[in-house]
């Protein structure tokens, strides 16, 4: 379990050392400077993390050859396929070439013989979609519910939230599917139970991304609202909030202008944790809804034992949180570079 | 734990609510390690009609095979909550011991930092998939695999950064001064003085723990199919959702209610350690 329950708020400060008082053009050095380290770190870090996938995967019994062999072939053409494949050679220098063709976008042969970057390109932008949408989602309802229940610390909606948050959390997103799934769909008809795909690979309806949408964000806003709060608590004792409330500003301006700005760094860290967590659930509300994403690709690649496959898979869902994460750094350098 | 130390007065009434809080999760957990005992049917034997309507055979009706819903509800609980708590403990072990070397230790504890920064760009259930799936046969001890590491480097953040203020304080300074070893430092110094910490992180991770083993078995990467585990009634039971809603309904319910209470009870221990362990 990665992100929500684990204590993600923990602050990293490493990105977050602006230069001050610099002149202008070389403080435009540093800054750009900087944001090549960093982005070379998180490069490298998903590069550690490729490299442990091909590792896991080699170090298990059992190969792609074997995996995908067909009924009734015999040992030699095992062996020469294994051959083709070259998984005779040591499982080093097939990740070094995978690794030096990343760059130009090849990510290598499948174990039968087709492209990853063919066999994900109709999946992965379907994910992206789902994820995308669940994402944007979650984020508006945690924000809205927040700064609502901040708006009167204590009171009734605050204790709502609160309690609401508390039980959504916790719930696996293929819970709250089959909560949706029944009442929804298979008692009313209101929507489409199953995906079905269009011509070109697309769920065929916007109405069958209603659901999937629905399971991911319900457990991610509970957990994001309660980051929005904590963060708007926090910031509500800070010297100029006091100040402002203190001027009479009206609440609502206070939250809005004052409370939430500050507030922006430890919202962007909760936000791009759930990142993980919306394309690891993606991957299971897919198959309860049959929708075409990576969740289906992925199964079969690791019952075949496909590792270029896995970790195309790997590389695209990490870049994308890596991406994520990034934001989430650049946000939190730039509120504390205003404010230091 | 300072703030409990310093408000004696309230301490009674504040255990009261713990306790309260906690006591749905346990009993849950209770009713569920002894289900196998009230269990009215056999588990594994059709009993009626596939997918039957609830009756005087079958109290939760069929499954898709015709066996006895509410008993095999029964026996489903117990491998996914002893296996979540196995999970629970040695996460929180491994971390609290880990936690308090890496405070000592840079090295150890760059290394913690690197490895929960990876991590993190692993979704836990592709991580999951890889490891239960590649290891064949593995069954549940793969999924418990993959949850313990999948879990220690994110907890072993939250301890390092509850251990951190405890390592810079004075008593450990001098017992380092005093030459004690390293583990005599982690184990004897700072370990004793995280209870808090420890205890709420063991709820969080008990929490992650029935999420990542239940997604498994829906997945249908743990246990196998004659087994009666919840989350693998979900995905067996969906086809006939209409003929027999309690077949997915109960196993649903039951996880829901799991999961929440084991977080009501998470949350409840978490407060006092809250602001200085967690930051969140």
């Amino acid at each position: 379990m990665a992100g929500p329950l684990s204590g993600t708020a923990t602050e990293r400060t490493e990105a977050a050392t602006p230069p001050v008082a610099a002149p202008a053009p070389r403080r435009a050095a540093a800054a750009a400077l900087g944001a090549g380290v960093v982005l070379a770190k998180r490069a490298l870090m998903l590069a550690v993390l490729l490299a442990a996938v091909f590792a896991a995967v080699e170090l298990l019994p059992g190969d792609a050859a074997s995996a995908t062999s067909d009924r009734g072939e015999s040992a030699a053409d095992a062996a020469a396929r294994r051959r083709l494949l070259g998984l005779d050679r040591p499982v080093w220098e097939r990740f070094l070439d995978w690794m030096t063709a990343l760059p130009t976008g090849d990510l290598g042969t499948s174990a039968r013989g087709e492209h990853v970057t063919d066999l994900l390109s109709a999946p992965f932008p379907n994910t992206l979609l789902l994820g995308g949408t669940a994402f944007a989602a979650t984020l508006a309802t945690a924000l809205a519910l927040g700064c609502w229940a901040a708006l009167r610390p204590g009171g009734p909606v605050d204790r709502i939230v609160n309690v609401t948050s508390g039980i959504t959390l916790a719930l696996p997103e293929f819970v709250v599917s089959v909560g949706l799934l029944l009442p929804l769909s298979l008692w009313t008809g209101w929507l489409p139970a199953v995906t079905l795909t269009a011509p070109d690979g697309a769920p065929a309806s916007w109405t069958m991304l209603v659901m999937p949408v629905l399971a991911l964000t319900v457990p991610q806003a509970g957990w994001n609202a309660r980051i929005v709060r904590g963060a708007l608590a926090d910031q509500a004792g800070a010297p100029h909030v006091s100040a402002a409330r203190l001027d009479g500003l009206s609440p609502r301006r206070v939250l809005l202008r004052h409370a939430l700005p500050g507030a922006w760094p430890a919202i962007a860290t909760g936000a791009a944790t759930s990142t993980g967590m919306l394309l690891g659930g993606a991957v299971v509300v897919e198959t309860l809804f049959n929708y075409p994403g990576l969740g289906t690709v992925l199964a079969g690649a690791v019952s075949d034992r496909d590792t270029p496959v896995i970790a195309g898979v790997v590389a695209c869902t990490g870049a994308v949180i890596s991406l994520v994460l990034l934001c989430a750094d650049v946000i939190r350098a730039r509120t504390l570079g205003a404010r230091p | 734990m300072s703030s409990a130390a310093l408000t004696p007065a309230r301490a009674p009434r504040a255990r009261a609510r713990v306790l309260l809080a906690v006591a749905p999760g346990a009993l849950l957990t209770l009713l569920a390690l002894t289900g196998p005992l009230f269990a009215p049917r056999p588990m594994d034997e059709p009993v009626t009609a596939p997918y039957a309507p609830p009756g005087t055979a079958a109290l939760l009706g069929g499954d898709q095979l015709g066996r006895d819903v509410l008993s095999r509800m029964l026996h489903g609980g117990s491998a996914l909550i002893g296996s979540a708590l196995a999970v629970a403990v040695t996460v929180t072990a491994v971390a609290a011991v880990l936690g308090c070397f890496a405070v000592l230790s840079p090295t150890v504890g760059r290394l913690v930092e690197r490895g929960a920064d990876i991590a993190i760009l692993l979704p836990p259930v592709l991580g999951m998939m890889l490891l239960a799936l590649a290891w064949p046969g593995g069954g549940r001890f793969a999924v418990m695999a993959a949850a313990l590491a999948l879990g220690v480097p994110y907890a072993v953040r939250v301890v390092a950064s509850a251990a951190a203020p405890v390592a810079a304080s004075g008593f450990v300074e001098a017992a380092a001064a005093g030459g004690e070893r390293l583990w005599h430092l982690a184990l004897r110094e700072v370990l004793p003085n995280l209870r808090a910490t420890v205890l709420a992180l063991f709820g969080l991770r008990f929490v992650a723990a029935v999420y990542v083993i239940s997604m498994a078995g829906f997945l249908q990467l743990g246990p196998r199919p004659p087994a009666a585990d919840w989350a693998l009634m979900i995905r067996e039971n969906a086809p006939g959702a209409l003929l027999n809603p309690w077949a997915v309904v109960a196993p649903s319910l039951a996880i829901g209610l799991l999961a929440v209470s084991v977080n009501l009870a998470a949350d409840a221990l978490t407060p006092a350690a809250r602001r200085a362990a967690a930051g969140t």
